[in-house]
């Protein structure tokens, strides 16, 4: 995203405008992670979970994809902070664009089977601390992510939206991972 | 760049969500291999301990003892050359007895076991640490152990029997080592990533009308979703039960158990009655 040069005159007016733009994809992001929660809690799971030739179980490829989404969020990451100007002396090369768009297009369309999976097979539990918080963080991550993909063709909007946004997809996936594929590879051994 | 790529992104997205979605409801059929996972460790372990004859006729003959010329089940030891060869050669290796011994009957060594060991027992004790109880029944060269701490951590394990060790295993790398003797039977459990020690004693069994202490188990089909229960039920009749969801998958989602009721063996679970049936190696039953 190009920076905006602050050239916007009247600036209390433009900014309350520009917030008001985040409230329809907010409560459209809000009801995406309400959606997906509920449907958790309500289909009854049936612990079908699609396994994958090669791999162990289907916890293995739960685990690994989701591994693969991160990999690609922590891309999406750097590639934001270069493009931001945020790393000292690295001028960001004209293909940073490209590449912050499709590593963040590859982790979401990867992480979508995992969510699935998850929520077809197994749904939103609570039976521990660790289930309790992977199925929040679950239903949250695709409402964040929703919200930001639905705020970022919009202009006017405050400078801090898009990185706060971004930052929020981030640290859900961050959490999303760490109680599900962390956990599993830490329990059960890291392999295939 | 296109007018609105982000949003053509958010329904891909949807789209593929759709798409997984519609082809797991349409492949029923690939629990069958989630549920080969935990069955294949468990399978491959029993198999390269068993001498398959040797500890089923351990077992047969204790029991059949007269038939095989030792009336005396309990003290036949001496008298079957087994003296300086006990049982822990015995029963693992038939072909060391006919050739210390060649004179007598292979079967009724391997059939002796240490008088110490029981071919017939049930253990039941909480953990020393953990909030966990674990409940182990041996009957006739084959074991049982379960271990649950009334929440999220349950393991049912199997494997042989001998010479007074128990190596059981179970789903995702649930491992148990005993050493058990008439007494007790003492030593560790692996499961969901922890190990709990314990040393738990033999299990009385009591005449009154409730349920004896041990372990037992019900499963259920509750809301489509099939459920296992299990119950360790100590001296005294407290009781550590848990319930795992998708009893035959490989990643089994595990709570607390509804509460038995001892004097009918059954719970309630989401409105469905579980009834409970014991596992014991002192009776046989559940094996």
């Amino acid at each position: 995203m190009t920076a905006q040069p602050d050239a916007s005159p009247p600036a209390p007016a433009d900014v309350s405008l520009g917030i008001g733009k985040l409230v329809v994809p907010s409560l459209i992001g809000g009801l995406v992670a309400l959606t997906l929660g509920v449907y958790g809690r309500l289909h009854h799971p049936t612990g079908v979970v699609v396994n994958i030739a090669g791999f162990t179980s289907a916890g293995y490829v739960k685990s690994w994809l989701a591994t693969v989404a991160t990999a690609f969020a922590i891309v999406q990451v750097s590639s934001a902070l270069v493009m931001y100007g945020k790393i000292p002396r690295v001028n960001a090369p004209s293909w940073i664009g490209s590449l912050h768009k499709w590593s963040g297009r590859i982790a979401f369309l990867v992480a979508v089977p995992v969510a699935v999976n998850c929520l077809y097979g197994l749904g939103f539990q609570t039976y521990s601390t660790r289930v309790l918080l992977h199925s929040l963080f679950g239903c949250a991550f695709f409402g964040a992510f929703a919200i930001k993909m639905l705020i970022l063709p919009k202009r006017g909007l405050p400078g801090w939206t898009l990185p706060l946004a971004g930052a929020v997809v981030f640290t859900v996936l961050i959490g999303v991972w760490f109680t599900s594929a962390f956990w599993f590879f830490s329990t059960f051994g890291l392999h295939r | 760049m296109k007018p609105n790529m982000p949003l053509v992104t958010l329904l891909t997205g949807a789209a593929l969500g759709v798409g997984v979605l519609v082809a797991s409801m349409l492949s029923p059929s690939s629990t069958a291999s989630a549920s080969g996972y935990g069955a294949t460790p468990a399978a491959s372990k029993s198999m390269a301990v068993k001498p398959a004859p040797a500890s089923s006729a351990s077992g047969g003959t204790s029991a059949a003892a007269p038939a095989t010329t030792s009336a005396t089940t309990s003290a036949p030891a001496p008298a079957t050359t087994s003296a300086p060869a006990p049982a822990t050669t015995s029963v693992t290796v038939p072909a060391t007895a006919p050739a210390t011994a060649p004179g007598t009957v292979p079967a009724a060594t391997a059939s002796v076991p240490k008088a110490d060991v029981p071919s017939k027992a049930d253990y039941v004790a909480r953990t020393d640490s953990g909030g966990a109880a674990v409940a182990i029944s041996v009957h006739a060269g084959k074991a049982v152990a379960y271990m649950c701490n009334g929440h999220a951590v349950a393991a049912w394990l199997k494997g042989t029997a001998k010479a007074g060790k128990l190596e059981l295993t179970g789903k995702n790398g649930a491992r148990l080592d005993v050493s058990y003797r008439t007494g007790k039977a003492t030593g560790s459990i692996m499961a969901d990533g922890t190990k709990y020690s314990f040393s738990a004693p033999l299990v009385h069994r009591g005449s009154s009308g409730h349920r004896p202490p041990g372990l037992y188990e019900a499963t259920a089909t509750v809301h489509g979703v099939k459920i296992k229960a299990g119950w360790v039920v100590l001296p005294g009749g407290s009781q550590v039960g848990s319930v795992e969801y998708f009893a035959d998958a490989d990643v089994t989602p595990t709570a607390q158990a509804p509460v038995l009721d001892l004097t009918t063996g059954t719970a309630q679970y989401d409105g469905v009655t579980l009834v409970a049936s014991l596992i014991s190696g002192f009776t046989g039953s559940g094996f």
